[in-house]
């Protein structure tokens, strides 16, 4: 086994050379990793991608790109547990910053989970959405399709749409532009009786999982959103934040601020330290419960169709999306 | 909408509450074979019961499980909380925890950490590949990481590599002494499922560990369901369920097919 630095190390490469879309040479990921805090030189990139090459992680491509291996992508997953059981948080907390969606305006990034069906299924797929996004339990009626020919930077597999729909963490992102410390705390499985949500089934910490929560219990397939458009009884699927409860009152002018731009899903505020839907809270902390954006797939799914969801994928421009 | 007291407590219980509780309601003592384990009681179709236990021999003769022993539950009867309906089969094995209630009642202070996945490479743990802490968690990790379809228990089976089952946690090094005691007393009982005990302050099988503590990793009780539901073959999974007399058990290679 070699020295603990450099295998993280040869992870950090792996990971510089995955997140790029064309072949890199040594130079431009000696100049990455010193972005990201490791100081180390050209020369020594190379010695590193040598120990890749010979792993049958990364392979030359081009007269001096790298690429990564079906193998390497498949390392980049298993790898450094140790760092990944935080992985769920720190990239919600990037795509939180990268998004810059505008109250006043209603343009710029939000954050979306990405969903794949069959082109068979599409047009049952989209008829679902219609309606789940007509009753207000989920964070916003505006979706962008991309078929396999789109010019975009979602990947599409052939045969397959993608369906982008707005994510839940849209609104922590929201607050945080506008100056409210936003932490999201758990997903969870939500019991909804006559029409009102009564409290959580069960929850996951986004902090100690190395699974995204929401991913977790989408394929449980414990929801029942179709039955609660049907008859107002069943589950459904929301996370909760926490925010100071001294900034609860700003919170919520933000929260009516965004309803005009179609962004809503925020169920209630909780007051400090009060234990919502059953979730804990501590104490000097306001719980923030909201539908996600994931429950239009939930019924998809209900309904028979296979879909494959990505949540907290990327970030699109929201006046690109639009309301079926 | 709610306020304490005066309407139902809805509070969720998080998984490391749950264990810990049963862990202090665990009496099995390993050098007299008697007292109450920890149950996993699993939920079949009455007619999937013989490739069902066939596939929880293969699984707990290799191995895979804490321990040999089973019970068969029949329609009508009852387990814990648990009834079994018409149709349907119970099966109660020994889940991984009753390890930590053993320690526990030989006086180690042992903090129960997480459930994951296990990389094995040829016999041999590598690393976590995913975990889910208990403190984070009010379904059982195990249970939820099955869902994910990511186990590949039956390939573990049949190469010698493969991701299964299996769960971490945490003693003081002070009390390292008493803690190779009581794991060989396991171990004679006929409980197999150490895979792993790491050395003070190191990282086990990829993982951190607290300083002045060292890790144990046991295998998950629930690789056999995990089996099973590789092949496609319905199983409801109740893991930490209640407490069971070890007595009521069978090994599985004396239940005749």
């Amino acid at each position: 086994m070699t020295d603990a630095l450099i295998e993280r190390k040869l992870i950090e490469i792996m990971r510089i050379i995955s997140e790029s879309d064309k072949p890199v040479g040594a130079r431009s990921i000696a100049d990455e990793l010193n972005n990201r805090g490791y100081g180390i030189g050209e020369r020594a990139v190379r010695y590193h991608l040598r120990i890749l090459d010979e792993r049958g992680f990364t392979k030359k491509e081009g007269y001096s790109g790298r690429v990564i291996t079906e193998l390497g992508e498949k390392e980049l997953r298993d790898a450094l547990i140790g760092d990944r059981l935080s992985f769920v948080s720190t990239r919600i907390e990037e795509l939180m910053y990268r998004m810059n969606f505008d109250p006043e305006t209603g343009e710029g990034n939000v954050i979306v989970n990405i969903s794949l069906v069959d082109n068979n299924d599409l047009e049952d797929a989209l008829e679902i959405i219609k309606i789940v996004t007509a009753k207000s339990i989920t964070i916003s009626p505006r979706i962008q399709i991309f078929d396999e020919n789109s010019d975009s930077k979602i990947d599409v597999p052939k045969g397959k749409t993608a369906i982008a729909t707005v994510c839940s963490i849209t609104i922590d992102g929201i607050l945080l532009n506008q100056g409210v410390p936003v932490e999201p705390a758990y997903g969870g499985t939500l019991n909804i009786k006559n029409n009102e949500p009564v409290n959580f089934q069960d929850l996951i910490s986004y902090s100690g999982t190395s699974i995204d929560p929401i991913k977790i219990f989408m394929s449980r397939k414990t929801t029942s959103v179709l039955d609660v458009l049907d008859t107002g009884t069943g589950k459904i699927l929301a996370n909760m934040r926490t925010i100071p409860a001294s900034a609860s009152e700003k919170a919520l002018d933000v929260i009516n601020r965004i309803n005009a731009s179609e962004i809503g899903g925020v169920i209630r505020t909780g007051e400090s330290g009060e234990y919502v839907f059953g979730a804990p809270v501590d104490f000097g902390m306001s719980g923030m419960p909201v539908y996600v954006g994931t429950n239009v797939i939930c019924a998809i799914e209900e309904a028979g169709i296979d879909v494959a969801t990505y949540p907290v994928s990327t970030v699109l421009e929201y006046s690109n999306m639009s309301k079926l | 909408m709610q306020k304490q007291g005066n309407k139902k407590d809805y509070r969720v219980q998080f998984t490391l509450s749950k264990i810990v509780n049963l862990m202090s309601s665990t009496t099995y003592d390993p050098k007299i074979g008697k007292g109450d384990v920890i149950a996993n009681v699993s939920i079949i179709n009455k007619h999937d019961l013989n490739r069902v236990l066939e596939i929880f021999k293969t699984a707990m003769m290799s191995g895979l499980t804490v321990s040999p022993f089973i019970k068969i539950l029949h329609e009508g009867e009852s387990i814990g909380d648990l009834t079994i309906e018409e149709g349907k089969i119970g099966l109660a094995t020994m889940c991984s925890i009753t390890i930590d209630g053993i320690l526990l009642k030989r006086g180690i202070l042992v903090n129960p950490k997480f459930g994951g996945l296990v990389q094995i490479e040829e016999g041999s743990p590598v690393r976590f590949t995913d975990v889910l802490t208990y403190a984070s968690t009010s379904i059982d990790p195990l249970e939820a990481l099955m869902s994910q379809e990511i186990t590949s228990v039956t390939q573990m089976i049949s190469t010698g590599s493969g991701k299964i089952l299996a769960n971490l946690r945490e003693v003081p090094i002070a009390a390292r002494y008493d803690i190779d005691h009581v794991l060989s007393d396991i171990m004679d009982a006929g409980l197999s499922g150490i895979l792993e005990v790491g050395e003070p302050n190191r990282k086990i099988l990829d993982v951190p560990i607290e300083r002045d503590h060292l890790g144990i990793v046991v295998i998950g009780g629930t690789n056999p369901m995990a089996i099973v539901r590789e092949h496609g073959i319905p199983i409801e999974t109740n893991a930490m369920s209640t407490v069971i007399d070890i007595t009521e058990m069978s090994d599985i290679k004396d239940i005749n097919l």
